[in-house]
């Protein structure tokens, strides 16, 4: 009960501190709604196909809920550091992973307000819609992909800590995940070897999964795609585990996490 | 002359101390993160994201047109935060107590990004050759360099623009973030600026990078400098509005920075 209260807590600092700050506002307002206009732009050509425009109504929601993902969720413990209140964290009693499940909870709440926003503009701007949503498949598929965007921010947070060049990879390679997630257009456009690693992307998946639930044509291969990324979502977290454990040891034993 | 000797100096002494202790983020990691990794997937995306939405013959189109777009990554990001840099390490105070003058060291503040703007462009051309078979046999080299410049120096003088808000916002690099991606929408970049609506087609013209990135287009087609010199000429002179119009507020920050002692505020 103590550990649900100390996440609960997590996750109400964590909501408190997104809504006053402006980066959090880029993150799941600006962004999503600049790259909705781009691809929507792009994507909207006379006599292009409903299910094109999909990926225009879509594409910049999970690109807002990815950035919120990696950037804010992932930062968890890089945060506390820079506030410094990273070895208050490590004094308390209550375990690491209580409260960072409820900042990661935080952020993924916030990433998921990203839809909202690009999904008006694509209706007000260019009357696209879903053309053919199942609502409880597309549900699910959104709960699949929030799933492995948990665990990857949760796998996330002790190897930016661990690693401050592993952050600023993965943000120069943003758009690289953007192409291989397929957040966008479909990944079966890409070369076989980025098809490949693609593969191994939990959202790669989960994203697949979305947007058939709004097309009527193309395979539909839910329970394998559901499965496939949550099996993936799941070795992500074993990974995590391991790397929970050095950064306890960076932290209590050699206390040099703070310094790095 | 001793005069402009003088200011010559302080100009190349600025450029250099900009270099070695605003360019901090320049090491081999983060070069390699934010200036070969985040263009190459940027062109990579888009061409991808055009070739699924018009077809493989539209890849040249998208890949020209991002790889001229990446002169904003150091025109506009990397001038914004030189700027806002300032601040954040505390020397700003220093700058704004010393007599040197202002213009010389507002200015100096875009050189190196120019320069390196110039060189991330000829990254993304690279690329644009080995990975989508850009022809430039075709193209008129020097021309195609000279626009190459011209846009380095116009996104920079926007960059000084909004890098004199740093004077006194905390979080300028969100400006930056939001001018370089509303610039791929905005500019011809990704599709033609004629289906902007009405009010956005003129915010393309009134901003660098519009007629910079047309007549690159235009040079790697083969046209003269005759035939471009107009889009050139326009472009110069937006790039050199928005980098007066950015040492005009550079100077009322100041000095309303000075007055409301904002600069030390962070």
């Amino acid at each position: 009960m103590s550990l649900a209260r100390a996440s609960w807590r997590a996750f109400v600092v964590s909501i408190r501190l997104r809504v006053i700050s402006p980066w959090s506002y880029l993150n799941w307002l600006v962004f999503p709604l600049l790259f909705a206009a781009v691809g929507l732009y792009v994507l909207n050509t006379r006599g292009a196909s409903s299910s094109h425009l999909v990926y225009g109504v879509l594409g910049g929601g999970l690109i807002g809920y990815w950035s919120v993902a990696y950037i804010d969720a992932g930062n968890g413990i890089q945060d506390e550091r820079w506030s410094g209140t990273l070895e208050q964290i490590f004094a308390t009693p209550t375990p690491l992973w209580a409260i960072l499940l409820g900042k990661v909870c935080g952020g993924m709440l916030f990433g998921l307000l990203s839809f909202l926003p690009t999904a008006a503009f694509a209706y007000l701007g260019f009357h696209a819609v879903l053309p053919a949503l199942d609502p409880w498949k597309f549900v699910i598929s959104l709960g699949v992909l929030t799933l492995a965007f948990f665990c990857i921010a949760i796998t996330l947070a002790p190897l930016f800590a661990l690693w401050r060049s592993a952050f600023q990879m993965l943000n120069g390679f943003e758009l690289g995940v953007y192409i291989l997630c397929g957040f966008m257009f479909p990944v079966a456009v890409l070369a076989p070897w980025a098809q490949g690693v693609a593969g191994v992307l939990a959202p790669t998946w989960a994203v697949r999964a979305l947007y058939a639930s709004t097309v009527a044509g193309g395979p539909h291969d839910f329970a394998l795609w559901w499965l496939v990324a949550g099996a993936l979502s799941v070795a992500y977290l074993v990974c995590a585990y391991f790397l929970y454990g050095l950064v306890e040891r960076e932290a209590r034993v050699s206390g040099e996490l703070a310094l790095a | 002359m001793r005069r402009l000797g003088l200011e010559v100096a302080v100009f190349g002494r600025s450029t250099y101390l900009q270099y070695v202790a605003l360019f901090q983020w320049a090491t081999i990691r983060g070069y390699i993160a934010y200036k070969i990794l985040l263009p190459v997937t940027q062109i990579l995306f888009f061409v991808e994201l055009g070739v699924y939405a018009t077809g493989r013959q539209n890849a040249l189109y998208f890949a020209l047109g991002n790889a001229l777009q990446l002169t904003a990554n150091a025109g506009i990001f990397g001038v914004i935060a030189t700027v806002a840099n300032e601040r954040q390490f505390g020397t700003l105070p220093l700058l704004l107590a010393s007599p040197a003058n202002r213009l010389v060291t507002f200015l100096s503040r875009a050189i190196v990004n120019v320069i390196d703007g110039v060189a991330t462009v000829v990254i993304g051309l690279a690329v644009t050759v080995v990975l989508f078979g850009l022809d430039l046999h075709q193209a008129n080299l020097p021309l195609l360099a000279l626009c190459v410049v011209v846009i380095s120096l116009t996104t920079a003088g926007l960059g000084l623009m909004f890098g004199s808000i740093g004077l006194v916002m905390r979080d300028a690099i969100i400006i930056a973030n939001l001018v370089y991606y509303l610039l791929l929408i905005v500019c011809g970049i990704n599709f033609p600026v004629s289906r902007l609506p009405g009010v956005l087609q003129l915010v393309a013209y009134s901003l660098p990078l519009t007629r910079g990135v047309q007549a690159a287009r235009d040079a790697a087609a083969g046209a003269s400098l005759g035939q471009v010199s107009g889009l050139l000429g326009g472009e110069l002179l937006i790039g050199l509005l928005w980098a007066m119009g950015g040492y005009a507020l550079f100077r009322i920050l100041e000095s309303w920075a000075r007055r409301g002692g904002l600069q030390e505020a962070y």
